[in-house]
């Protein structure tokens, strides 16, 4: 009888196994997100590091001759925005190499790490990323209404086209920010089913 | 001695969440009681921190986040929910980093001013009301460094938790 268990059990490792071979289908559900976060973050960052306006103001007039000055909003004058753009240039580095992982790089594991470094990498970016579209929200609410308190005029009356090509970018950002957070949700729920499954069947 | 080492590693836990309350407590009063009056040519200004919607947002962020850290301090060590307790962390933390980096980037313009954008520094005329908000920022940064420590290493203990059931 202890063979007939042995053999039993010799049986069921071998389905297993086979059925441990040929889990192979990669779900499309993760890889197309990360591939719209890709594109999301990558126009935010395009969107907002080419967001440049010039334009002329008659700043005085003396006599009948108007002196006109030239002004330029540029994104790199701002902090908040030139974090913003540093931050969707990594985010977007980030999607692209963890798709490219998750499509072309199943053969490499380091000892089970790498379903670990994921989600927590995961997470770092959605922390990155809410952090910078938030910081440049708020900076864009400051130029759309100004600080009548500060004596902080608003400057979205006069560079209209800045504003709203910086309003779309933040747009944009965010909802990246919403697919990251579904991106990590999912990680870490994958994490924790694979955790509980593959070593269940080791009692 | 199993259930020892538990409670042990329980307690270790308790006192980082106890300094991130401390730490969130701390920069929403200190934000909230900033204040100043100061006369410029005759006219007086007076500078609070409900002038700037950022740094009100801070400040709601900060009472979240130590509401929610008082809450905990009475959840009894043996419940099974401290092991989900990851997914309350994560959504503490990330209100509580684009408060933070909203508040700075107001707070950036407050100090330095934009030259670009014709905005003057305000710190020159209001040290003590700039003295204060800085001081609310820091207590601000240690608390959400010691949550992301705290939700790394709940996710740790997770994983772990579940390799050796």
């Amino acid at each position: 009888m202890a063979v007939e268990i042995g053999d039993k059990a010799e049986a069921e490792c071998k389905s297993n196994q086979e059925i441990a071979v040929t889990r192979k289908p990669i779900g499309y559900v993760i890889p197309v997100l990360r591939l719209l976060t890709f594109a999301a973050t990558l126009s935010a960052t395009l969107v907002m590091a080419l967001n440049k306006q010039t334009k002329t103001f008659v700043v005085a007039t003396v006599g009948t001759t108007p002196i006109k000055a030239t002004f330029t909003a540029k994104f790199s004058h701002t902090p908040a925005f030139v974090f913003f753009v540093i931050a969707n240039g990594m985010a977007s580095f980030h999607s692209i190499l963890m798709l490219v992982i998750e499509l072309f790089g199943h053969k490499y594991d380091l000892k089970g790490l790498r379903f670990v470094i994921i989600p927590v990498l995961d997470i770092f970016t959605v922390a990155l990323i809410s952090g910078a579209a938030n910081a440049a929200a708020f900076m864009g609410e400051l130029g759309r209404n100004g600080n009548s308190h500060a004596r902080w005029n608003k400057i979205c009356d006069r560079f209209k086209k800045y504003c709203d090509h910086g309003s779309a970018a933040m747009l944009v950002s965010f909802i990246a920010v919403l697919i990251l957070i579904i991106i990590t949700a999912i990680s870490i729920l994958k994490l924790h089913k694979r955790n509980s499954t593959s070593y269940s069947t080791l009692h | 001695m199993e259930t020892k080492k538990k409670h042990l590693k329980k307690y270790a836990i308790l006192f980082p969440r106890l300094l991130a309350l401390i730490a969130t407590f701390l920069a929403a009063i200190i934000t909230a009681t900033s204040h100043e009056k100061a006369r410029i040519f005759t006219i007086s200004f007076e500078a609070k921190y409900s002038d700037s919607p950022a740094l009100k947002y801070f400040v709601i962020a900060n009472v979240i986040a130590s509401i929610y850290g008082l809450l905990l301090l009475f959840l009894p060590l043996d419940n099974s929910f401290w092991r989900f307790i990851v997914v309350p962390d994560v959504v503490v933390i990330m209100l509580l980093s684009t408060s933070i980096s909203a508040a700075l980037a107001i707070a950036h313009v407050g100090k330095k001013g934009n030259y670009h954008a014709g905005w003057l520094p305000i710190c020159g005329q209001f040290h003590k009301y700039c003295d204060q908000v800085t001081a609310g920022l820091a207590a601000g940064f240690v608390g959400i460094v010691v949550y992301l420590l705290l939700v790394l290493y709940s996710f740790y203990s997770l994983f772990h938790h579940s390799l050796h059931i």
